[in-house]
């Protein structure tokens, strides 16, 4: 196997946080590797440590100790201009509360990561309505966040975090604020990227049913990995969410 | 480069967005540039008057008054006793080397009238020597001469306030006007001189012989003048003309040792230099203010600026995660401060403008603004917005990406 093909591996990382005299260990010596193409997704109760390990993983923060080649490169020591080049170079996120900007439009939002690249403006735009046209907002470009659906802002984001054209994109609890439709919709976004572009993601999820839809679920407890085992067929995500949902009258149609 | 362009745009967008907010935060900052532009133009304005009046008057004229109590060169009243004549001045002219040309002044003043208009001025008897003493000259017509001094001649060369005022647009030249009693022939009109530092218009007068003033105005029987102007030689020689004059004075008028002068000599540099100290203080007293203006407006700016970084937490939390780097959080916020105290330095110079022009129309000063009060406003105000928005722009920029999301 071929050392291109791993996208990120991280060898005994532990965080610590200290609040007030009391060290808690966050995480608690990590090993994980993930190879290019992979689907992850990472499950485990509340506080386990799932959100600090993104946090890691996507450079937002510093190990306490160990080791993390990202893109083949040791990023554990990096300042924090440094950890911002790479995020916005290799690195595509992902979150929850969605994170937009407000009272911006959906391509300025887009946008945003390019022009930390210093790109040039009509190149920069070109991009951006290609990566929303992607997610199927290409009629949205001017809608600023409050004109859209919470399933249209959290694409707005998805196509935020493509538009670099990163090596991995992380999302931490991406469906944790949509209702079950628009879970759907996000989620074969998702396989479809990874399936059709060969796209590297790693999703933090709750549900399992979501986790399905993964080709490998990580387990994480108490700030250490309890378990990582491949899903032989993931679920194939929104293949009719018309009628799978008895609240859309689906069986009407 | 693309960072400042897009730093200068979410400022404007930003400011655009709470209007009311940026426009009460740079109240502090639009009194003080308005106080430093006022105070500029009214220096500009005094110390350009003050040259041109050296200028029109003569930097070498001395001016010597009846009566001992001077201050600062402005005349007191007090004399009621006339003690200076026409012979004293004509003494000067004649036994003094330093002296170049003296002039006696005596004055009246008097309601001139022709046809159904009328105006109040103050007329100077003097001689022909008093325009090259004056540095002034006579634009149409011509001065009266020798011949008219020694017959009392009822003539006079207006000022042009008074030609004005009287003729507008008729012809002054030739026609009799009514001064007091007295009908007199107009024969000239004076250059245009303009303001005085007091505000007075110079250009507001007659003159005349001063036989006529003394003998058909005043009607007196002593040679008693109010002011004697000596134009002397030389820059160099003034201080030894002015002692000379004292002597010479002092002798004709035989005064003792012990006694004091009865006379008073003045000089334009001392009464430029009165002058010249009440304009020093009134430029500290609005460079005071505009200091503590400006102060309460920086801190005013700081204030607003924490309160927005606080606000947009989440905001920079974003940015920071998709790459910006902490640099470009810096440029943002401290542009969008400088942008802020630019408006303000705008919105005062544009009061600045005002307030001074104003003042200068009330108070009959002369005001001028030059390019330099609209560099100093913007400069000050751009200042301004660098010292006070570097705090809170840099703990935007110190802010850490995961707290920063995490902030509600
Ligand atoms: N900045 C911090 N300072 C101190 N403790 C922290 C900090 N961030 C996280 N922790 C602690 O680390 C532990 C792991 O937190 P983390 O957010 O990674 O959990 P999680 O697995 O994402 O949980 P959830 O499923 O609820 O999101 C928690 O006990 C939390 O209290
Ligand atoms: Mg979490």
């Amino acid at each position: 196997m071929s050392a291109d093909e791993i996208v990120l591996e991280m060898r005994g990382i532990e965080k610590a946080y200290l609040t007030g005299e009391v060290v808690f260990r966050a995480l608690k010596g990590v090993d994980l590797t993930v190879r290019r193409g992979e689907f992850l997704a990472v499950g485990g109760p509340s506080g386990s440590g799932k959100s600090t390990l993104m946090n890691l993983i996507g450079c937002l923060d510093r190990p306490t100790a160990g080791q993390y080649r990202l893109a083949g490169h040791d990023v554990s020591g990096l300042d924090a201009d440094a950890r911002a080049f790479v995020r916005n170079q290799l690195i595509g996120f992902i979150f929850q509360g969605f994170n937009l900007l407000a009272r911006t439009s959906a391509l300025e939002n887009v946008e945003l990561p390019l022009i930390y690249r210093g790109m040039g403006s009509s190149e920069r735009r070109r991009r951006a309505v290609d990566a929303l046209r992607h997610v199927g907002l290409g009629t949205k470009l001017d809608n600023t966040p409050a004109q859209l659906s919470g399933g249209q802002q959290q694409r707005v984001a998805i196509a935020r975090a493509l538009v670099t054209e990163p090596k991995l994109l992380l999302a931490d609890e991406p469906t944790g604020n949509l209702d079950s439709t628009t879970t759907e919709e996000v989620l074969a976004l998702l396989q479809s990227l990874h399936r059709d572009q060969g796209m590297t993601i790693i999703m933090v999820t709750h549900e399992p049913d979501v986790a399905q839809c993964a080709s490998r679920i990580v387990v994480v407890r108490d700030g250490l990995i309890a378990s990582d085992r491949r899903v032989e067929t993931p679920r194939q995500a929104g293949v009719d969410p018309v009628s799978a949902n008895p609240l859309l009258g689906g069986a009407s149609s | 480069m693309i960072m400042w362009l897009m730093a200068v745009r979410l400022a404007l967008r930003s400011l655009n967005r709470n209007k009311l907010r940026a426009a009460l935060t740079v109240l502090g900052i639009l009194i003080g540039v308005a106080a430093v532009v006022a105070m500029t133009a009214l220096g500009d304005g005094a110390k350009a008057n003050i040259e041109r009046q050296l200028g029109a008057l003569g930097t070498n004229l001395l001016m010597v008054f009846p009566g001992s109590n001077t201050s600062g060169g402005a005349r007191t009243e007090a004399g009621s006793r006339p003690t200076l004549s026409e012979e004293d001045a004509e003494a000067i002219g004649r036994e003094l080397y330093s002296v170049q040309a003296v002039a006696p002044v005596l004055s009246a003043a008097a309601q001139v009238v022709v046809g159904s208009r009328n105006t109040a001025t103050r007329i100077q008897g003097t001689t022909v020597s008093y325009f090259r003493v004056r540095n002034w000259s006579v634009a149409r017509g011509s001065a009266f001469t020798d011949a008219d001094l020694r017959i009392s001649a009822r003539v006079c060369i207006l000022g042009e306030t008074v030609r004005r005022n009287l003729f507008d647009r008729g012809e002054a030249l030739g026609a009799t006007i009514r001064v007091g009693r007295m009908p007199c022939t107009v024969v000239g009109i004076l250059a245009t001189k303009g303001q005085g530092s007091f505000g007075n218009d110079y250009d507001d007068t007659i003159v005349m012989p001063i036989s006529t003033v003394r003998a058909r105005l005043r009607g007196l029987s002593t040679r008693e003048v109010n002011q004697v102007l000596v134009s002397v030689r030389d820059a160099a020689l003034m201080k030894r003309a002015e002692e000379q004059i004292t002597s010479l004075l002092r002798q004709r008028h035989r005064i003792s040792a012990q006694d004091e002068n009865d006379f008073s000599v003045g000089n334009m540099q001392d009464i430029m230099a009165t002058l010249e100290t009440t304009r020093a203080t009134l430029s500290a007293l609005l460079l005071s203010v505009a200091a503590i203006a400006l102060l309460v407006g920086g801190i005013g700016v700081m204030n607003i600026m924490l309160v927005s970084v606080t606000e947009r937490t989440r905001e920079i939390g974003i940015r920071l995660a998709i790459g910006a780097r902490s640099g470009d959080i810096l440029a943002q916020f401290l542009v969008e401060a400088v942008a802020l105290s630019l408006l303000g330095g705008l919105a005062g110079l544009g009061l600045g403008w005002g307030a001074g022009t104003l003042l200068g129309k009330t108070m009959e000063w002369t005001v001028t603004f030059s390019p330099s009060a609209a560099v100093v406003a913007l400069g000050t105000s751009s200042g301004i917005g660098v010292i006070f928005g570097y705090f809170p722009a840099r703990r935007a920029a110190k802010l850490d990406p995961i707290q920063a999301l995490r902030h509600e």
